[in-house]
């Protein structure tokens, strides 16, 4: 009897696990459905790191728009779970000669993107400037690469050449939990030390929450506070003039940040979930009302602060703080880009720019930053988005535009460009987390954790050497 | 000349490992055990490509490459040794009577059909990229990377202290200890006070290899001493707590009591959980946001500490979920077992007025010795590689590293930051390490089937 | 009443019931509660989490919409489904022919190939996965079916097992197929798999769960989202909105443990006595 029971269970387990494989087949084949021009189809294949239903929702609908408006094109969308894993099977499929035509990859690895050679030793990416090769309009689509805010313009550019189009694009800002800030009596912190005095006066409170502020243990905001304080990571200009041959992890500028930031650990007020990039932990302990501060990616802006009003707690967004004993420099963009794949034909390269033209356009771009908090990458958008009055309703979202566009074009503010930088980044946030738990002393941890960086890079210079 | 070395060290060694072979008299046996040793430690220093064994790299080198050709030796001859202790595990007239009657006289290439596409499979999926760890292990390759660099065993010398001497001495020392206690128990009769005192103290010679091997590794923060650790720590908790519950559990649900058929399937069901799925379920009752233990403890007034930040609650929360996903497992496997403990010594104590803690331990456990030596390896084998689902959901790793144990650091190192060499250096250890362990399985069953003592 | 009944009446523990009733009611909650706790959580929204709340929510639905329609687990599921299918028939199919091989041929260098065979057991494919993935990833098959299934389509412990067990048969058998000029297909089919089926339910369990519950294979070589198995979508659950969603993973991990369940309640007597027969010897 009850195994008969169980046995029209497994039935229709198996018969539900296959109604959701033919299900989303039909979703995702949607694309493909009006295409019904005649001559040959060039299909495009773009592969992004994003498979949340926000962001890749986002890339469907605009391939599948921008098929239906040029027939003879089919953009797919192929999703990823991270970064790594595009750039790792972009590089199989190479092998393999089933290669896509748009990649997204993102800022760290820039170096290596450029760096990347297939079997024969030729560039897996073409810049696309070059393959805009000063055009206004390709397929009709308007080229807006030329109107790209200054901030991703500075960061992308290298030898002069805008290598990859920007797609999502970032800054590190704060959000604060306003009605816990405003029971403490204290103003939004703009420095360090302002961080100090109202995490004081926040955990001194009666019902004080577990912690004050907290931010993922991430080596992009690292290079934040690099940016902010002039402070290099790697020579010759941040790998900017020339390959960076070293790696500088012991500075004074990262030597006062950890030390701020261990002192902040040490006396409760920063808030460790103990797991290294831990965007999601961070944000919980920030919705679950057990820390007052959140440093974080401004591409959540949109969605932290509507989750925030479903907790009960009105989010406000301010600048990242810094480091007011040395001059500030200013705030770096995060994110990732599109790049264009080398050795197309002419047919399917002009498709891809048109895509990705497309893609960034004023009104998707605007579209975008909506929904997320990426900031628009053009001009364009934000004048858009100005017009529509979108600002005073969510002034949230101004914040990363606003810090983007008050920093230096100094190489530190520009950000590092050097080899092996994923790697590097795993040494920072080990050696931080290394602080952060085991008590360790910050001199002795940066020191150690220079050597490893600078072996990673010397091995990767050595590798990638011609 | 040290490639000479290694590979009379591998002969010998596997000549040692052949020294309990069935049915060859002590010189071909000898021989035979020499060739596999041959066999073995050549295969190991073909892949390397002999780097080790020049003279333009550290003599360190030298050490290690030896020592790897003599393990590569010990563990090709103990598994030729099994295979003739596996074929002599039956009675010699049915090994007759199996070659006499039933045997098909076809064409010589049908039982090669019937196996080849399981050697296809082993060959191409087991044994080439098997040999092809020890190739990558001696360079410095990068996926994507145009260039590979040869660097001989430095992949190896960075995971161990800078000092030769230690690295040779101590793992000798280790061994001698656990050579000399076996010689110590061979040499006494069963059941004197002298052998009963070398059986009690032949876990020291484990703990002295353990011990050897901590120092061996190199300390420091990015020292492969912290992994090691990390690696026996979470073992040793997950294989005690796993089998000491899963038999005490297992004795309980033994007793036949009304509707034990249910509690038996109740309480064996983990089994079918994945550690992956273990590792979710205990992330969030431990979660220090939304987890039921922070909420309990809150609702004590205590704080409960967020066990990612904590390097003893972190490794103790790993070892929990390991031992509850492989409770079911070890309670299956020692219910079966307790089936073979003798119900008419048990009757007969229950006469004698044996209490219910004599009975268990003097006439329950020794039955279940092997049963639980199978369970020790396997526990073994779900912490050293089925455990990488778990952290990776509960801790990844963290914090600082307290809960990356050997196979997740290899992913770590080998994928996520794309080192294929130093992954592949680090496989190489962990495979030495399921070498020895199989060896030892070997080992002990080949001696309960040449000796017929009791497991 | 003879003593002897007593004791087999109440195992070996002597006394009353009502105590092992008592330990085993709590030994058996201890064991339940984490999945209890998840079919809890997978009904409520983080506020409820966040306040702890015990009694259920009523976010189950949306819940299974995130995760089914969202998320598309039922694809994942079936992917899984699939491989554990394929890698169980496979080993089985070739396990009794290695079984067949070794039990009822004379063949010379039996003992080469019986060596070779068992020196596999010492080699974990964990501990070659770097060389592995390149392996695999150099023959194109990432992404594929093929990559999970084909690597472990073999088993030297089912090749032992069936050795094991077919040795155990009486040699009548053989020579009866024999007179009656079976094949030796014929006679696996006919004859042994008939008289195995405990060893072969047994078997199956195993490896289903095994492909069931493997992890971190498809981490490496599956990276599309569409052909991605079970045990690694539950990953992309932990951030569908912003932050933790705690409902949709307890959920989905619940879900993901249900068909290991089944087919391990239904072969439960097969697996249990597939097992003491190996224990007896």
């Amino acid at each position: 009897m009850a195994k008969r029971w169980l046995g029209i269970l497994t039935v229709l387990t198996l018969l539900l696990a296959a109604c959701g494989d033919s299900g989303t087949t039909t979703t995702v084949a949607s694309g493909t459905g009006d295409t019904s021009a005649s001559g040959e189809i060039t299909d495009i294949e773009m592969w992004i790191a994003f498979a949340d239903d926000t962001r890749l929702g986002f890339a469907e609908d605009k391939a599948a728009a921008f098929n239906a408006a040029h027939p003879e094109y089919n953009v797919v969308v192929q999703s990823f779970d991270s970064y790594n894993t595009v750039f790792e099977q972009a590089q199989l499929a190479l092998d393999g000669g089933n290669p896509p035509e748009i990649i997204h990859f993102f800022e760290a690895a820039t170096q290596e993107a450029i760096d990347a050679v297939d079997a024969a030793g030729d560039p897996i990416f073409k810049s696309v400037t070059a393959a805009i090769g000063g055009r206004t309009e390709i397929l009709g689509e308007p080229v807006v690469l030329d109107d790209v805010v200054s901030a991703a313009r500075n960061y992308y550019t290298i030898d002069g050449d805008f290598y990859s189009m920007p797609w999502n694009t970032s800054s590190a800002i704060m959000f604060v939990n306003q009605d816990m800030l405003d029971a403490a009596g204290v103003d939004i912190p703009e420095t360090w030390a302002d961080v100090d005095a109202a995490c004081d006066t926040i955990l001194a409170a009666a019902d004080a929450p577990s912690g004050c502020i907290t931010w993922p243990n991430h080596s992009w905001f690292i290079e934040q506070t690099l940016g902010q304080e002039g402070t290099l990571l790697a020579n010759n200009d941040n790998g900017r003039t020339a390959r960076a041959t070293e790696v500088n992890v012991a500075s004074d500028g990262m030597k006062a940040y950890f030390q701020w930031w261990k002192d902040l650990d040490a006396s409760g007020k920063y808030l460790y979930t103990g797991v290294q990039r831990d965007w999601d932990g961070t944000n919980a302990a920030f919705q679950a009302k057990e820390v007052a501060m959140l440093i974080y990616s401004s591409s959540d802006t949109t969605v932290l602060t509507e989750t925030g009003a479903e907790n009960g707690f009105n989010v406000v967004a301010a600048p990242m703080p810094y480091n007011s004993d040395v001059p500030f420099e200013g705030n770096l963009i995060g994110g990732a880009t599109l790049w264009l794949l080398n050795g197309l034909d002419t047919t399917t390269e002009d498709g891809a720019l048109a895509f990705m033209n497309y893609f960034s356009n004023p009104e998707n771009a605007a579209e975008w930053h909506k929904i997320t908090g990426y900031i628009p990458i053009t001009n364009a958008a934000v004048q858009l988005l100005k017009d529509e009055g979108w600002y005073e309703t969510s002034p949230n979202s101004l914040v990363a535009s606003d810090q983007l566009d008050a920093a230096a074009n100094t190489p530190a503010a520009r950000g590092a460009l050097l080899g092996n930088f994923v790697s590097i980044r795993d040494v920072l946030t080990a050696a931080a987390e290394n602080m952060l738990v085991n008590d360790g002393d910050v001199t002795t941890i940066l020191e150690e954790a220079q050597g490893e960086a600078q072996r990673l890079l010397d091995e990767y210079n050595a590798l990638f050497s011609n | 000349m040290t490639l000479l070395i290694a590979l009379l060290v591998g002969a010998g060694a596997g000549a040692y490992g052949f020294r309990n072979a069935l049915r060859l008299r002590p010189q071909p046996r000898y021989l035979a055990g020499a060739a596999f040793g041959l066999l073995g430690a050549a295969v190991v220093s073909g892949a390397t490509k002999g780097c080790a064994y020049g003279t333009d790299v550290d003599s360190i080198q030298n050490v290690i490459g030896v020592a790897i050709a003599g393990a590569a030796g010990l563990a090709a001859a103990t598994a030729a040794s099994s295979t003739k202790a596996a074929r002599g595990d039956e009675p010699i007239a049915k090994q007759r009577s199996e070659l006499r009657t039933g045997t098909y006289r076809l064409g010589w290439w049908w039982p090669w059909l019937l196996l080849l596409p399981t050697l296809i499979i082993l060959v191409v999926f087991l044994y080439i990229p098997a040999v092809q760890t020890f190739t990558l292990s001696t360079m410095l390759v990068r996926l994507g990377a145009p260039n590979t660099i040869d660097v001989c065993l430095s992949n190896f010398t960075e995971l161990l202290v800078p000092n030769p001497w230690m690295v040779v001495v101590l793992p000798s020392l280790s061994v001698a200890v656990i050579w000399g206690l076996g010689l110590w128990k061979q040499r006494a009769s069963a059941g004197s006070a002298s052998y009963n005192l070398a059986t009690t103290l032949q876990p020291l010679g484990i703990m002295a290899l353990l011990t050897a091997l901590y120092f061996m590794f190199s300390g420091g923060t990015n020292g492969y001493r912290s992994i090691y650790l990390n690696t026996v720590v979470i073992s040793a908790g997950t294989v005690l707590g796993g089998m000491v519950f899963g038999l005490a559990i297992a004795y309980l649900a033994f007793q036949k009591v009304r509707g034990i058929g249910v509690y038996r399937t109740l309480l064996i069901w983990p089994y079918a959980v994945s550690a992956p799925v273990a590792g979710i379920l205990f992330f969030m009752m431990f979660d220090p946001t939304a987890g039921v233990i922070q909420h309990i403890f809150d609702g004590f007034g205590i704080d409960f500490p967020n066990y990612r930040e904590s390097v003893s609650l972190a490794r103790f929360t790993v070892i929990a979920a390991s031992v509850w996903k492989v409770l079911g497992y070890n309670i299956l496997f020692y219910l079966a077992g307790l089936q073979n403990v003798p119900i008419d010594q048990i009757e007969a104590s229950v006469l004698d007025g044996a209490s219910a803690w004599q009975r268990f331990r003097y006439i329950v456990t020794p039955s279940l010795g092997p049963i639980t030596f199978f369970l020790l390896i396997t526990n073994l084998t779900y912490a050293f590689f089925d455990i990488y689902g778990t952290i990776d959901y509960l801790t990844r790793g963290a914090p600082a590293g307290a809960t990356s144990v050997a196979i997740y650091e290899i992913i770590r190192v080998g994928v996520d930051n794309r080192d294929i060499g130093r992954g592949a250096a680090q496989s190489v250890l962990l495979f030495l390490a399921v070498i020895g362990l199989t060896i030892w399985q070997f080992r002990r069953s080949e001696d309960r089937i040449t000796y017929g003592g009791v497991g | 009443m003879s003593f002897s009944a007593g004791v087999r009446k109440q195992g070996i523990i002597r006394g009353r019931a009502w105590p092992v009733h008592v330990l085993l009611i709590l030994v058996t909650l201890a064991i339940g509660f984490p999945l209890v706790y998840a079919a809890l959580i997978s009904t409520q929204g983080n506020p409820d989490i966040f306040a702890f709340k015990l009694t259920p929510g009523d976010k189950l639905a949306k819940h299974f919409d995130d995760v089914w329609v969202g998320r598309s687990l039922g694809r994942s599921m079936w992917n899984s489904t699939v491989q554990s299918v394929l890698i169980t028939v496979a080993k089985t199919v070739l396990s009794l022919a290695a079984g067949l091989a070794f039990v009822y041929f004379r063949f010379r260098g039996k003992w080469l190939v019986f060596f070779f065979v068992l020196v596999t057991l010492m080699m974990p494919t964990e501990v070659m996965i770097l060389a592995l993935f390149r392996l695999v990833s150099s023959l194109g098959w990432q992404n594929t079916m093929t990559a999970l299934v084909v690597p472990f389509a073999a088993s030297a412990t089912g090749a032992f097992l069936f050795r094991q067990h077919f040795s155990n048969l009486p040699s009548e058998l053989a020579e009866a197929a024999q007179v009656d000029g079976a094949s030796p297909i014929q006679f696996l089919t006919k004859v042994l798999i008939p008289v195995s089926w405990n060893a072969i339910g047994a078997l199956a369990v195993i490896q289903f769960v095994y492909g069931w519950n493997m992890y971190l294979w498809p981490v490496l070589i599956i990276s599309d989202q569409k052909s991605q198995v079970i045990q690694v979508a539950l990953q992309n659950l932990q951030g569908i909105d912003v932050g933790l969603t705690y409902g949709p993973l307890m959920l989905a991990a619940l879900l993901a443990s249900i068909p290991p369940a089944i087919i391990f309640i239904l072969l439960q007597k097969q697996f249990m006595s597939g097992f003491s027969i190996g224990a007896d010897k």
